[in-house]
């Protein structure tokens, strides 16, 4: 089928201490070749159109990468398609007639803006914390000073994938963001680079992390199967390694 | 306005380190009292931000993103150059800055290319250093790879997201400085006005985009990052937010636009898929080593791609172009593309694809092979698509990509105004006329790594910058500006939203501005352009109001200024009587359908001054002198 | 606090505790499923003695007892203040809620782990109720007069009511370990690609050894009495 209709139920509110609620919308005549922003695209104009204010909603890119959108599908962050972000759904993974549900992502640490637009900047103090290598322009020694070895590379960059979407946090029946704060501990701890600092690092990120009111992992390992960038939970364990590490070590 | 670039007169090797000697230093004690604005946090708004921070600088750092790590440089796929000759290719400074130039089709300027090839290695040097994980070879060196039809392999890559790497690495600097106290991040805030101080940048006007209140803030010097402006073609790769309204505002206060027409359209993208298509996605043009462009030969065919058998298929690419083949320069292969779906012979339900097959290499090379090459990229078009192109030919059509025109800037990196600094792509300066790959975020890297550091502090010793706060009458000016003008778009209340605005821009300008110019076409443009601005201000129709989240204003007020740039490209390419590297125009064409330069006339920028609104922009030129890299014309046959 | 102690109160800390003191329990619930074998493949007699050796340690009887005091408190403490901490870190729901699948471990076993805990622990305090301070009938053996433990658990296994009391709860103890197990290896940072699932097999191991371990035996006695 190319053509299909819906019904929106789209979560409604108008500031961050505002009440909020789901509306229904009807929406006919869906190419199944939209993707699902371009389908809220389509639903703005006609709102728009009618007068009425249309669904804010956070994206950019819009080719899963910038990490920006951040909608819950029918209860799952970035919706229904595996290591998808929300920008890259299309509409053909949905039936004919079918009701989709779209909230934003909850958690204490993503406080709603307006509709489904929260602010995420929990993550950027989680980094400002110590997700760096503390170095200024200037003072890097050659690039191939030191070899690093393949698997250690590319583990590594399984890491740094992470595009700080917060889909974990959202998917966590916990709202921890253990995933987000293990991937650049994680990252940071493979490489040589980031070895004289990750003691501090791992305390501080952590404690960042404690701080802005997010959850405890409780290991159930959602966060991994809603991740745009399939990001494992074992870098999480990595992270209590280096965090433990520095408890019990000078 | 007087156009000097302030190059030194060196001989190029020199120039960089005579000129670093010869600025003037600010003395570290004395650099804390600057404060210095940086407008936007992509490669070079980051790594301007953090660097100068490092410094010692106070820097309040704008973007208008929920956080600063989401600006558009995390989109690059490919790869960022340098002169590192690891592969011992025979690579060297001077072959990365030979292949910028005539890459650029000879309408960049050498010095400035010099030393953006000097400054690459050292960007590989901090990047590793910050942690970026550049991919590695199995005895743990990096690993390069030959990219954009370069004859040595300089491209530093980080699987597909070397963007993404790049970018997070300068925004842990910044976010670094963040948590020391020299960077305040100001988040979900828009740029909309500069404010002059005695003829010097001192300061903007900002909207905050959470409660449309309007900000104020003070500096020394302003920085500009704030990217291109292809999204005035609605369609392009770029990201919805991308836009030009900084630049565009520091334009009308007085900063000449350079090249506007330059731009850059990028032939291997997802084709358009109907009307409410939002954006285009890019491929990799890594695929053209292995993928055979064709067109059926027969006009409107609607048959399967499988039900066309090989005789009635033409490999254009192949047969025009016997030695490059499927590896023409972007340009080449963009404008090819056009001209086959103009003659009818586009594939898909709009007409407007070609194929990019893959079958011959799958039999030759074995299914396991191509999907350890392109297998992620294959996943992607068939996540968008639906398609599987194992089985079936991608489709693939050119978009926009890049621009390399932009704000006009010195050897320094300063614009017409004192004190306004731009860096990236939103300045015009190292590309030319065409951007090679992987040479975006070189430039964007160098600018705000280990150039403006240097040049904005001869500018902060150089000047008489008295203290001012942001009471100042200039600032309650800018303010009054950007409150009418805000009040205006939302008082029209008209028929048409903005993206169908928006949407019919891009439509001209893609038909008239777009791969294939010509006089009669961009005349045109000049007319409809007006009028649909006219419309713009009589008919556009804003929901809700200033006050809260309001995307749709946002996107009207960028839209405003696209409507004015967009006249300006046509402007610009209608003055530019010849074809160089992303402008085509088809009455400059060799006898074999090649980019026609014209050196003799037309070897200059052009940087347009503005006059005010509804005259006639001013014309300045700036020779280009080519002193060291001998001026050829291209070939592909 | 000092450094140490909010280190062990951090999130990461907390699930370390709860994972290092949950681990110590299957320890101890290893042997106590060890020593409960003697009620089914041994006599009275020696099952009694055993008993009676344990209880007669003194010193080192009430040094374990606290040491087991505290792991399980320790256990608790941590439970609570996640549990807590989740409904602080979420104060509105999702409307709609649902499941990932794989390669998520979320199960109705990981969801409920704070139940399946209130209830075991309940258990526990009725279970010492009902054999630590419950009637001391008496016997001797080789002349040494003993508690006759093993006619308690026989009394109290005679009675349908406890029998199946005790198979729903050991089913939900079974329920805890087969999320429990593995879980703990990844809070203290020791899970690895290399044997990741290995620790979830074994995982799923443990939980059925100790739930069917400690179900056998009540039924075994029902069954026999």
């Amino acid at each position: 089928m190319d053509r299909i209709s819906l019904t929106l139920k789209v979560w409604r509110q108008k500031g961050p201490s505002e009440p909020g609620r789901l509306v229904s919308y009807e929406l006919k005549d869906i190419s199944t070749h939209m993707s699902f922003l371009e389908m809220l695209d389509v639903l703005n104009e006609q709102l728009i159109h009618k007068g009425e204010e249309p669904v804010e909603f956070d994206n950019d890119c819009r080719e899963g990468i910038c990490g920006m959108c951040s909608l819950v599908i029918n209860g799952l962050p970035h919706g229904p398609q595996k290591s998808t972000a929300t920008c890259q759904l299309h509409m053909r993974k949905f039936r004919d007639g079918e009701t989709i549900t779209i909230e934003p992502f909850r958690a204490k640490g993503f406080p709603i803006i307006k509709d489904l637009v929260v602010d995420r900047s929990a993550f950027d103090r989680i980094i400002q914390a110590g997700g760096y290598v503390s170095m200024n322009a200037g003072g890097a020694p050659d690039a191939n000073n030191i070899p690093i070895a393949k698997e250690i590379a590319d583990e590594a960059m399984d890491a740094a994938a992470c595009i700080g979407c917060g889909a974990c946090v959202a998917a966590c029946p916990n709202a921890s963001a253990s995933l987000f704060t293990a991937a650049k501990i994680s990252q940071l701890a493979l490489l040589p680079q980031g070895h004289p600092e990750r003691k501090r690092r791992a305390r501080a990120m952590v404690a960042q992390m404690d701080a802005e009111g997010f959850g405890d992992c409780s290991n159930h390992a959602e966060c991994e199967a809603v991740c745009p960038k399939n990001i494992s939970i074992l870098h999480i364990a990595r992270m209590k390694r280096e965090y433990l590490r520095t408890i019990f070590t000078a | 306005m007087k156009l000097d670039a302030k190059i030194p007169d060196y001989p190029i090797q020199d120039i960089w380190d005579k000129h670093k000697f010869e600025l003037k230093l600010v003395n570290p004690a004395n650099k804390r009292k600057y404060n210095i604005i940086v407008v936007g946090t992509g490669l070079a708004g980051a790594s301007a931000a953090a660097s100068l921070a490092e410094l010692g600088y106070n820097i309040k750092n704008f973007c208008i993103q929920d956080s600063p790590r989401r600006a558009h440089s995390i989109a690059a796929q490919g790869g960022i150059n340098a002169a590192k000759n690891y592969p011992n290719d025979g690579d060297s400074i001077w072959r990365l800055f030979y292949d910028t130039v005539k890459g650029g089709d000879y309408r960049s300027r050498e010095a400035n290319v010099y030393r953006l090839a000097q400054v690459s290695n050292n960007i590989i040097d901090q990047c590793v250093a910050q942690g970026v994980p550049f991919a590695r070879e199995y005895g743990g060196l990096l690993a390069n790879r030959s990219f954009g039809g370069a004859q040595v392999s300089r491209t530093f890559y980080a699987r597909g997201q070397t963007g993404q790497q790049l970018l997070l690495g300068a925004y842990s600097s910044l976010m670094r400085q963040v948590k020391l106290g020299k960077v305040k991040i100001f988040a979900r805030r828009e740029m909309l006005e500069l404010v002059l101080v005695d003829g010097k940048a001192r300061g903007i006007v900002v909207r905050n985009l959470v409660d449309g209140k309007i900000e104020r803030y003070e500096a020394d010097a302003v920085v500009l990052a704030t990217g291109g402006y292809g999204n005035v073609y609605y369609l392009s790769t770029n990201a919805k937010n991308s836009n030009v309204t900084a630049s565009w505002r520091c334009h009308k206060k007085g900063a000449a636009f350079a090249n506007p027409c330059f731009t850059q359209i990028h032939p291997t993208c997802i084709p358009v898929s109907g009307d409410y298509q939002s954006k285009l996605t890019l491929m990799s043009e890594s695929l053209r080593n292995d993928g055979r462009v064709w067109v059926p030969k027969k006009k409107g065919d609607t048959r399967r791609p499988s039900e066309i058998p090989e005789d009635e298929r033409d490999y254009y690419l192949e047969r025009k172009y016997p030695s490059f083949g499927n590896l023409v320069p972007r340009d080449v292969a963009s404008r090819n593309a056009k001209y086959v779906c103009d003659e009818g012979r586009g594939v898909g339900e709009t007409g407007l694809a070609v194929y990019l097959d893959f079958a011959d290499a799958i039999k030759r090379l074995g299914r396991k092979a191509i999907e350890d090459k392109y297998g992620n990229l294959f996943e992607m078009y068939e996540r968008i698509t639906g398609d599987n192109p194992y089985e079936t030919p991608m489709r693939i059509y050119p978009a926009v990509h890049y621009t390399m025109g932009g704000l006009w800037v010195d050897y320094n990196l300063m614009s017409t105004i004192p004190g306004l600094f731009v860096l990236g792509e939103a300045n015009f300066s190292d590309h030319g006329a065409n951007r090679l790959g992987a040479s975006a975020l070189m430039q964007g890297l160098a600018d705000g790594y280990f150039i403006i550091p240097y040049t904005i502090g001869n500018y902060l010793t150089s000047e008489e910058l008295p203290k001012i706060d942001t009471d100042h009458a200039a600032f309650s000016q800018a303010e009054t500006e950007v409150d009418e003008r805000v009040k205006k778009l939302l008082s029209i209340d008209g028929k048409k939203t903005v993206t169908e605005i928006h949407r019919e821009l891009g439509k001209i300008m893609w038909d008239y501005v777009g791969m294939s110019r010509t006089k009669e076409g961009l005349e045109k443009a000049l007319e409809e352009i007006p009028k649909l601005r006219e419309e713009f201000w009589q008919n556009v129709k804003i929901p809700a109001d200033a006050n809260n989240l309001n995307k749709n204003l946002e996107f009207a007020g960028r839209v405003a200024d696209f409507l004015e740039l967009a006249e300006l490209m046509a402007r610009d390419a209608l003055n530019r009587e010849e074809s160089c590297g992303g402008h085509f125009r088809e009455e400059h064409q060799t006898e074999e359908g090649e980019a026609k330069r014209n050196d003799k006339e037309f070897s200059y920028v052009a940087a347009w001054e503005y006059t005010g609104d509804g005259k006639t922009p001013k014309l300045h030129k700036e020779p280009l002198e080519f002193k060291y890299v001998k001026l050829t014309q291209r070939s592909y046959k | 606090m000092s450094p140490f102690l909010s280190s062990l109160w951090s999130s990461v800390g907390k699930k370390a505790m709860m994972g290092l003191t949950g681990l110590l329990m299957i320890g101890f619930l290893v042997e106590h499923l060890i020593g409960n074998l003697l009620l089914v493949f041994a006599e009275p007699a020696t099952f009694n003695r055993y008993a009676h050796a344990l209880t007669s340690m003194g010193g080192v009887l009430i040094v374990a007892e606290w040491i087991l005091i505290i792991i399980l408190a320790a256990h608790v403490v941590s439970a609570i203040s996640v549990s807590l901490g989740k409904m602080r870190a979420r104060p509105e729901g999702y409307k709609k809620k649902a499941s990932a699948g794989p390669p998520s471990r979320k199960s109705v076993s990981s969801m409920t782990m704070i139940y399946t805990g209130i209830v075991l622990f309940i258990f526990l305090i009725l279970h010492l109720n009902t054999f630590k301070y419950g009637p001391n009938y008496t016997t001797e053996v080789d002349g040494v007069v003993m508690r006759d433990l093993y006619k308690l658990v026989y009394e109290v296994f005679a009675q349908p009511g406890y029998t199946v009391g005790y198979v729903v709860i050991m089913t939900l103890l079974g329920f805890h370990l087969r999320h429990g197990f593995w879980s703990a290896f990844q809070s203290l940072g020791l899970n690895h690609p290399n044997y990741y699932k290995t620790l979830n097999t074994l995982g799923i191991f443990v939980a059925l050894l100790l739930a069917f371990g400690f179900i056998g035996i009540p039924i075994w006695i029902y069954l026999s009495s």
